[in-house]
């Protein structure tokens, strides 16, 4: 292979572009980096390249012949080996049988499967990746996290045909320094053999040490291509935070009151050291590398993480113990995983903004349909009606329908998980709109985020996590300065 | 057009059998004898097919619902033949009914087993119950009280609408107040509501506050009560127990909420689409038997139509 360049690739989803226009050109023996924040469409570049979604427009171009790229199987036919960043393993059968499974397996007499070609091949796989360690005849559940990638890389090694592309996404999110040193001698070799690896990674220095060349992306937009020489750290992520943020945000307006959230030196199975004080209308950020423990920290208000010791205070209380006492107390959450967390999808609108609202027997129609019609008034709604299914509706309104779920009580606690993801710049402004009265109410919000700006556009302190512990808590800051103090917590 | 399509296809298809039995059965089948006679049949099926609607709303199912009726139907008699009084005999019977289905509860949303699993489990556990509490023996005659045995031959006289020597049997109209007070509770409670919610979405459900595993557990044990309730019915009927009577009900109970699904707007199991189902199931039985068709070309017939029902329902969804 000469050249691969990908052309103005495009993807929208319901609508909200993900991916906008986005050519990269590819060369043998390189390692391009592609960065972005969350959302910047990484993840959708991948499953493009990858041909697990279809693209709405946009071609690929190899040695001068064009290729179509509508199915996984034609990218596997045009040799891109791709490894995504979930590990899709099968735990229950060994790791020879995954590392070729997809394959034809090696047969005896055309039906008995022969063992141990199978474990050869597998085995060679592992050798040529330096990863002899791994026993083929394992439970692929067995292995650690690391291993695990290793095996998957291994998959794509032994991948028949000329493969000319390896895509690589977040690879070293789960290895150890030593395993992830390992995997940078294998991409040296891959490169050594001319093929052009794509490496997607939110860990800026191992992609300043290791690649070529940079691509940033924003906000589903190409933003910069620059060789790894001629660039700094500080560049790459003004290049990756440049958004303009200034009227996106409301401004706080109203003064804080007094603390009503006091988390003492608090332990829990996957927290250490949480320690802050939260006061009415206050909204503190919560945010670190990837899953650094935002999400822990927002289920110990629900008891779905228990602290082990330390203490903590909810409005002159103790935490609530499950979620159904934490929305008695005032407590309303905005799960992150709208879909999976948050709606009854095939439910209308109206039975899912106030389920967490009736009380005593009797259902009331009448009542539910005037309570819903009223809020979803509030939050901006564009439905048909209190009856339509919330599965009809678009990501943003989605999202409204699970404010008007938490805004229906009157919270005063507010928990919210990456309240924008998936949601189009005009719902976003609402949403804030919103997350600002209900500060302004004097309700008290958590707000974890991956996204920086919003972030450090509505909250007032922003509390930084690496793996589980608070490493510090940081007042006004910018969306540059958020993101080196977070690339900051690796060390 | 489509979609209506799909969703009355399960009554077209009700209406097709009806006419096809008027035509072949001109004298006995449309008439008030008969259908008071599958009102009668069929209303141990529409008390355990409603409860199961219960559980199946949270896309649960319980399969020990026949095994528990034959249990219950056990348990009445055996406190009948030891001389106790008839309510103490029902009591009982419910009591072991409702403690059934919430160890069901208890396994599928404590333990956090799968229904598949749990229910089978426990459909084993009835039945083997049933044979040591009953010895294996079928337990009619003089142990059978009278008064209970009444209660399935008896009924409002309907002499006043013109039927002179018809009676609405009781069992009956039991059936049709099991199912109104499960139709009130799933779908006019807020508990019914609940359900639903779980049904469309647990995870979400429990973290909106609902208390997700004792709304589980207290609908596993109402099925359980149902299929008690029904074991009781069956009983009074043949005016005997015995440790198997119940087995048929639970397929068909199941088979009867999924043809009620194919009839709703999202799939969703209801009352009144269950109920459907359960006639569908009721006539078609009592038409067969008319006809002296075997008993087991009447399996296969019954099997095929969920199977098509269940099939036009999903294409139609898939579009």
């Amino acid at each position: 292979m000469q050249s691969l360049t990908f052309h103005d690739l495009s993807k929208a989803y319901a609508g909200v572009p993900a991916l906008g226009g986005v050519s990269l050109t590819l060369t043998p023996g390189r390692v391009h980096a592609v960065m972005g924040e969350n959302g910047a469409g990484k993840s959708t570049l991948i499953k493009l390249i990858a041909g697990v979604v279809r693209a709405d427009r946009g071609w690929v171009e190899k040695d001068g012949v064009r290729l179509p790229l509508a199915a996984p199987a034609d990218a596997m036919a045009a040799g891109f080996r791709v490894i995504h960043q979930e590990l899709n393993i099968v735990p229950q059968v060994s790791v020879a049988e995954n590392i070729l499974l997809g394959h034809p397996a090696p047969r005896r007499a055309g039906v008995l499967m022969d063992w141990p070609a199978l474990h050869t091949r597998a085995r060679a796989a592992l050798h040529e990746l330096g990863a002899d360690h791994i026993d083929t005849r394992a439970l692929a559940g067995h292995l650690g996290r690391g291993d695990r990638m290793l095996m998957r890389i291994a998959t794509a090694l032994v991948a028949g045909g000329e493969a000319c592309l390896y895509v690589l996404d977040e690879p070293t999110a789960a290895l150890t320094p030593a395993e992830s040193a390992l995997l940078f001698a294998v991409i040296g070799r891959l490169k050594a053999r001319g093929a052009a690896i794509l490496y997607v990674s939110h860990r800026m220095d191992e992609v300043m040490r290791l690649c070529d060349d940079i691509t940033v992306l924003r906000d589903g937009r190409h933003v910069s291509t620059t060789p790894a020489g001629v660039t700094t750290k500080d560049a790459v992520i003004r290049a990756m935070t440049g958004r303009a943020v200034s009227d996106t945000y409301p401004p706080r307006q109203t003064p804080l009151g007094e603390v009503v959230i006091r988390a003492e030196a608090l332990s829990s199975p996957r927290l250490s050291g949480i320690d802050f004080t939260l006061r009415a209308g206050e909204i503190l950020g919560l945010t670190g590398l990837g899953e650094a423990g935002q999400r822990d920290v927002l289920r110990l208000f629900l008891g779905l993480e228990r602290a082990t010791s330390g203490r903590l205070v909810v409005h002159g209380a103790r935490a609530p113990r499950s979620p159904a006492a934490a929305w008695r107390a005032g407590v309303a959450l905005i799960p992150g995983e709208r879909r999976a967390e948050g709606l009854m999808l095939q439910m209308s609108v109206r039975a899912n903004a106030v389920l967490p609202h009736l009380s005593g027997w009797a259902a009331r129609p009448q009542t539910e349909v005037r309570q819903a019609a009223e809020l979803t008034t509030r939050v901006g709604l564009k439905s048909t009606g209190p009856d339509q299914p919330v599965g009809q509706l678009s990501g943003g309104n989605q999202q409204k329908v699970v404010f008007a779920r938490a805004l229906m009580g009157n919270p005063n606690l507010l928990l919210l998980e990456d309240p924008t993801r998936g949601v189009d710049v005009g719902a976003r402004a609402e949403i804030y709109g919103l997350i600002r009265a209900a500060s302004a109410r004097g309700c008290a919000v958590l707000l974890a985020s991956t996204d920086l700006p919003e972030l450090t556009g509505l909250c007032d302190r922003i509390m930084l996590l690496h793996a589980g512990r608070q490493v510090d808590i940081l007042g006004a800051v910018s969306p540059a300065d958020l993101l080196a103090r977070i690339y900051e917590t690796e060390n | 057009m489509l979609k209506s399509l799909r969703q009355s296809g399960t009554l077209i298809g009700f209406a097709v059998i009806v006419a096809v039995f008027t035509l072949q059965l001109p004298d006995t089948f449309l008439t008030a004898r008969n259908l008071i006679n599958i009102s009668q049949q069929l209303s141990m099926l529409a008390v355990v097919a409603a409860t199961m609607t219960i559980v199946m709303v949270m896309t649960d199912f319980d399969l020990s619902v026949g095994s528990m009726a034959s249990l219950a139907g056990i348990v009445a008699a055996v406190v009948f033949a030891a001389g106790y009084p008839v309510w103490m005999g029902l009591g009982a019977a419910l009591l072991v009914g409702l403690a059934g289905g919430l160890f069901n509860g208890f396994l599928v949303s404590v333990i956090g087993i799968l229904p598949f699993v749990a229910t089978l489990g426990t459909l084993t556990v009835f039945s083997g119950a049933a044979f040591v509490i009953s010895g294996g023996k079928t337990i009619y005659g003089r142990d059978i009280p009278k008064g209970f045995a009444d209660f399935a031959r008896g009924g409002v006289p309907l002499d006043g609408l013109g039927l002179a020597g018809l009676k609405l049997p009781y069992l009956s109209l039991t059936a049709v107040g099991v199912m109104l007070v499960t139709w009130v509770l799933l779908e006019h409670t807020t508990f019914g509501r609940r359900l639903y919610a779980i049904g469309g979405n647990r995870e979400a459900a429990l973290l909106a506050g609902l208390r997700v595993t004792r709304l589980r557990m207290i609908a596993f044990g109402l099925t359980g009560l149902g299929a008690a309730g029904a074991g009781l019915m069956y009983a009074a009927r043949v005016a005997s127990a015995n440790p198997t009577q119940g087995s048929g009900l639970m397929l068909d109970a199941i088979a009867a909420v999924f043809l009620g699904m194919t009839m709703t707007r999202m799939g969703e199991p209801r009352v009144g689409a269950t109920l459907v189902g359960v006639l569908l199931l009721g006539v078609l039985d009592n038409g067969l038997t008319q006809l002296k068709v075997d008993s087991y070309v009447r399996e296969i017939l019954v099997g095929a139509i969920v199977i098509v029902a269940v099939s036009i329902a999903a294409l139609g969804k898939r579009r």
